[in-house]
C-alpha cells in the first residue's frame, strides 16, 4: 500500500461517514416525507428515565435513520439495487408487468377471519333490514397474472368463497365483477385502492346483489383530473422507476349534497376535495379521505337509504352510488363508535351493505363494533 | 450498539475516531474506555455493571496471582486463578444457564431452581472467555499483570470485538493496550478490512438471511424438499458472511485504532474436512478451547479413549457456548463425533480420495449441521431435518420455490463465490495501482450501497443474542 493510496483511501472514509454526520445534524429536518408518504421520526425526548429504559437509544436509532441526509436517494438507491440483483420485490412490494406495484397479502389468520364473520353475522341478526356483505379482492389476486411467476401471497379467492358460502348476509361478488374485467384499469398501478373504473365495475356487483337496475358506463363522460399521481405502494416500497397514475372521475356531482363529519361535527363535503390533487395523498381527492361518517343526499329522493360500512374502497364507489340512492351514509368503523343497530333505526336506513377490501378486512380490528 | 446502524457508522464511530485522535496520545485509552462505556451502555443500559465488576475483580486477580508468583506461592496463585475463573464462569452461568437448567428441571419435576426469566448480557460470552483467559495467561507466564486499572478496562470493554468477538486473548493484545503506533496506513488497510466486513452483514448476510427465515417460517407441511436444502444453504451463508463480517468489521476498526487482532475466519466453506473446517471457522473460540480446556484436560497426550472424551468434552462445551438450548448441545456433539471419527480412520480414507470428495464431504455435513444450530424448537428441527431428506413426505419443489429461487439465484451465486478464496486471490494479482484505484472504488461502492440497505433496512438481525 502506498502512502498516497493510505491518504486517500483514509480522506474518503472520513468525508464519507463525517460528511454525512454534518450534513444530517446541520440540515434542517422535515417533519413529513412526501415520497413516504409518513411522519418521520421526532427528536427523542432526553430524559433519565428514557435513558436508563433504553427508550432514548431506540428513538435515536429511528431519528437517525429517518433524517439522514439524502434519505430519499438512499431508499430508492436500495430498490434499485434490490432489483438489479435480481429481486422480484422490494419491502414487501412485487415489481409487476405493466409498470405495477402490487403488494404481497400476507395470509390472514383463519381464527381471527372466522371471528370477524360472526360479527357480520350478529349484524345480520341485529337490524331489521337486509344487510349486504362484500369484500373487494386486491390487485393481487385480481392481476394475480401480472405477478411474477409463482410470487407468494394469500389465496384471497378462495378464503372470500369460503366466507361467503358459511355467511347468513347477502354477498356480493364483487372478485367476479372486477375479474371480468381485469384487462381494463380498475386498479391504480402505484396504489392499493381500485380505480374509479374498478369502482364502477363494483358498484354494478352491489347494485345487482341488491336487485336494482345496472349502471351503464356509456351514459358517463370520463374526465381525467390528475396524471401525476403516486400512491401508496409507490411510497412503501422505494421503487422510483414506473410512471405515475392517473385519477379519472366519471359522475359529475352536481346536485348532491355531501356532509362530512371529520371531526364529529357536521361540515359541508364534496364528492370531490381538488385541494387533495396537489397534494402528495391524492386518493384523498375523493370524499376529501378518512372520516367517521360521511352522509351523501342526492336529488333521488324517492330511492332507497343504504348505509355503508366501509374502508376507504368506497370513497372512489360513492359517486357512482348517487345515481340509484337517495341517501348514502358511510360509516367508518375505525373512527366511529355508534351503535349500527340505533343509527339504522334513527335514520330510517332500507339496507345495510359492509364492504371491505380484503386486506383491510383481515387486518381491521374495529369489526367487533358490527354487533353492537 | 451494534455495528450495522446509522447511528453507528456516522455518529458513534465518527465522535470516536474524532476524539481519539484529537486528545493527547496518553488519553487514547481513556477514550477508548469511556467509548466502549456507552457502546456498551447503549444496548445493555444496567447490565454496564457487569463491564465494572469484570474489570475490577479480575485486575486484582491477576496483581494477587503475579504477586503470589513471584514470592514463590504458587499454590496461592493458583487459588487466585480458580477464584477468578470461578467469577466468570459464575457470571456466565447464572446470567446465561440459570433459566435453561433451572425449566429443564422443571420438565423433569424437579422445582428447586426458580426459572428466573433472566435477560442475557450482549456478548457476555464473549468478554467473559476473554477476562478468564487474563488472569490464565498472568499465572502461565505468558503475560505480565496490568498495573493500570484504566488499562486493564480499556482491555475489557473494548467495543470493537465486545459483543461478537473475535475472542481475544489477554496475551496477544496486552502490549498492545499499553501502547501502540497509528499510522495512516494501518488505518487505511482498516478501513479495508471494516468495509468488507460490512458489505458482507449487510448486502449478504441479511440478504440470503430474509430466505432463511422464509424456509423456516414454513409449516412443515408447506415446505419442500428443495426448499429445505435451499433454505439450509442460505443459513450457511447468512452465518459465515454474518459472523466473519462482524469479525472483520472489529478487525478493522481495531486497525483504525491502531490494534492488530488475528484472523477469525479463513475460508472454512473450502474446507475438505471436518476438521479442518473447524480450523477455519470462528478461530478464536477453537483456539480458546484448545489452550485453555482440551490441553488442561491433558491434550492429546494421553490414551486414545481418553482422548476421544475430551474431545467430546471440549465439543459439548464448544456446542453449549453457542447458545442455552439443547439444539446447541446437540450440534457440538454432532460435530465433536464427527471429529472423533476423522481422527479414528475418514481422514486417512479423505486422504485416498479425489479433493473434490473431501469438499463434498464436509459442504454435506456442514449443511445438515446448521438447521441443528439454527433451529431450537426440537419437533420443528425433526420435521426440517426430516423433509431434507425426503422423510416427511414432503414434495420435492413447488411454485414458490421457484420464485425464492430464481429471486435469490443471483446473490446466493455471488455469495458462494465471495465465500471461497478466489476474490482475495484475484485481488493480490492485480499490480498495485490497479489494486488500489479498485480498492478506492469498491470502498467508495460499499460505503453507497451498505447506506442505502442501512437506511431502508427492514431486515438487519443480530445473531448472537443467544451467545
Amino acid at each position: 500500500m502506498t502512502k498516497k493510496y493510505a491518504v486517500c483511501l483514509t480522506a474518503l472514509f472520513c468525508a464519507f461517514t463525517g460528511g454525512v454526520f454534518l450534513l444530517s445534524l446541520l440540515l434542517p429536518k422535515q417533519e413529513f416525507s412526501q415520497l413516504e408518504n409518513r411522519y418521520l421520526e421526532k427528536a427523542p425526548a432526553l430524559s433519565l428515565e428514557a435513558l436508563k429504559d433504553g427508550e432514548f437509544m431506540e428513538d435515536a436509532e429511528a431519528y437517525v435513520s429517518d433524517h439522514i441526509v439524502g434519505r430519499d436517494f438512499w431508499v430508492a438507491a436500495k430498490a434499485w439495487c434490490e432489483r438489479l440483483s435480481g429481486k422480484k420485490e422490494n419491502n414487501g412490494v412485487y415489481f409487476a408487468k405493466d409498470d405495477t406495484l402490487i403488494n404481497r397479502v400476507e395470509e390472514p389468520d383463519p381464527d381471527l377471519l372466522a371471528q370477524d364473520m360472526d360479527y357480520v353475522d350478529a349484524l345480520v341478526g341485529n337490524v331489521p333490514v337486509p344487510v349486504y356483505f362484500g369484500l373487494i379482492p386486491t390487485a393481487a389476486a385480481t392481476w394475480a397474472d401480472k405477478l411474477p411467476a409463482g410470487a407468494p401471497t394469500a389465496d384471497e379467492l378462495s378464503i372470500i368463497d369460503r366466507l361467503y358460502f358459511s355467511t347468513g348476509a347477502e354477498t356480493i361478488d364483487m372478485a367476479g365483477a372486477l375479474a371480468a374485467h381485469k384487462g381494463e384499469a380498475i386498479y391504480y398501478r402505484t396504489d392499493h385502492h381500485w380505480t374509479s373504473l374498478g369502482a364502477f365495475y363494483g358498484a354494478n356487483a352491489l347494485l345487482e346483489a341488491m336487485g336494482l337496475e345496472p349502471l351503464d358506463l356509456n351514459n358517463y363522460h370520463k374526465t381525467t383530473v390528475s396524471q401525476d399521481f403516486n400512491g401508496t405502494i409507490f411510497s412503501s416500497s422505494g421503487v422510483r422507476w414506473v410512471r405515475p397514475d392517473q385519477i379519472d372521475t366519471y359522475v359529475s356531482g352536481e346536485g348532491v349534497k355531501v356532509t362530512s363529519y371529520f371531526d364529529g361535527t357536521p361540515t359541508e363535503g364534496s364528492l370531490y376535495v381538488d385541494s387533495y390533487l396537489e397534494k402528495k395523498d391524492k386518493y384523498s381527492y375523493f370524499l376529501g379521505g378518512n372520516q367517521p361518517l360521511c352522509v351523501i343526499e342526492t336529488e333521488h329522493t324517492g330511492a332507497p337509504k343504504v348505509l355503508l360500512v366501509r374502508d376507504s374502497y368506497s370513497d372512489s364507489l360513492a359517486p357512482f352510488l348517487t345515481e340509484c340512492f337517495s341517501q348514502i351514509h358511510l360509516f367508518d368503523l375505525r373512527y366511529n363508535l355508534t351503535s349500527i343497530k340505533s343509527y339504522v333505526e334513527e335514520h330510517d336506513i332500507d339496507a345495510v351493505v359492509v364492504l371491505y377490501s380484503f386486506s383491510n378486512f383481515a387486518g381491521d380490528k374495529n369489526l367487533f363494533l358490527l354487533g353492537r | 450498539m451494534v455495528f450495522s446502524t446509522p447511528i453507528f457508522l456516522f455518529y458513534f464511530l465518527v465522535l470516536t475516531l474524532l476524539a481519539y485522535y484529537v486528545v493527547p496520545r496518553r488519553f487514547r485509552n481513556l477514550v477508548l474506555l469511556c467509548a466502549s462505556l456507552l457502546f456498551y451502555y447503549w444496548g445493555e443500559q444496567t447490565y454496564v455493571v457487569i463491564m465494572f465488576l469484570s474489570t475490577a475483580i479480575d485486575f486484582t486477580h491477576g496483581l494477587l496471582v503475579e504477586r503470589c508468583k513471584s514470592r514463590g506461592n504458587d499454590r496461592g496463585a493458583r487459588m487466585a486463578v480458580a477464584s477468578s475463573i470461578l467469577f466468570n464462569l459464575a457470571l456466565l452461568f447464572f446470567f446465561k444457564y440459570w433459566d435453561f437448567i433451572a425449566s429443564s428441571l422443571q420438565a423433569a419435576g424437579l422445582t428447586f431452581m426458580p426459572v428466573l426469566n433472566i435477560h442475557l448480557p450482549i456478548g457476555i460470552s464473549f468478554y467473559t472467555f476473554q477476562t478468564m483467559s487474563y488472569t490464565i495467561d498472568v499465572y502461565r507466564g505468558d503475560a505480565r499483570a496490568q498495573r493500570s486499572i484504566l488499562n486493564f478496562g480499556t482491555f475489557v470493554t473494548l467495543f470493537p470485538q465486545l459483543i461478537a468477538g473475535p475472542i481475544i486473548k489477554y496475551k496477544d493484545l496486552g502490549d498492545q493496550i499499553d501502547s501502540r503506533d497509528t499510522s495512516v496506513e494501518k488505518f487505511a488497510s482498516g478501513v479495508q478490512i471494516f468495509m468488507v466486513g460490512m458489505a458482507k452483514k449487510v448486502l449478504i448476510a441479511n440478504n440470503v438471511g430474509m430466505l432463511w427465515d422464509i424456509c423456516k417460517a414454513m409449516a412443515p407441511a408447506e415446505l419442500t424438499v428443495a426448499g429445505a436444502w435451499l433454505g439450509a444453504l442460505a443459513f450457511s451463508l447468512q452465518i459465515y458472511f454474518d459472523f466473519s463480517g462482524y469479525s472483520d468489521m472489529a478487525t478493522g476498526l481495531g486497525r483504525m485504532l491502531g490494534f492488530e487482532f488475528l484472523p477469525n475466519f479463513d475460508h472454512p466453506y473450502v474446507s475438505r474436512s471436518a476438521t479442518e473446517f473447524w480450523r477455519r471457522w470462528h478461530i478464536s473460540l477453537g483456539t480458546w478451547f484448545r489452550e485453555y480446556l482440551y490441553i488442561p484436560l491433558g491434550g492429546s497426550r494421553v490414551r486414545p479413549a481418553r482422548r476421544y472424551l475430551n474431545l467430546l468434552i471440549v465439543w459439548a462445551a464448544t456446542g453449549i457456548w453457542h447458545g442455552a438450548s439443547w439444539n446447541y448441545l446437540i450440534w457440538g456433539l454432532y460435530f465433536g463425533l464427527i471429529l472423533v471419527l476423522e481422527k479414528k480412520f475418514v481422514l486417512r480414507l479423505l486422504d485416498g480420495l479425489p479433493r473434490w470428495a473431501g469438499h463434498l464431504y464436509t459442504l454435506f455435513l456442514v449443511l445438515v449441521s446448521w438447521p441443528i444450530f439454527a433451529i431450537e424448537d426440537f419437533g420443528h428441527l425433526t420435521a426440517y431435518l426430516k423433509t431434507m431428506f425426503g422423510l416427511g413426505g414432503a414434495a420435492l419443489a413447488d411454485g414458490s420455490l421457484v420464485y425464492y429461487l430464481t429471486s435469490y439465484l443471483p446473490i446466493l451465486a455471488v455469495a458462494v463465490l465471495a465465500s471461497t478464496p478466489l476474490g482475495v486471490r484475484l485481488y493480490h494479482k492485480l499490480p498495485q495501482w490497479t489494486a488500489q484505484i479498485a480498492g478506492a472504488v469498491l470502498v467508495l461502492a460499499g460505503l453507497t450501497l451498505c447506506t442505502a440497505y442501512l437506511v431502508d433496512g427492514t431486515y438487519n438481525p443480530f445473531l448472537y443474542f443467544r451467545f
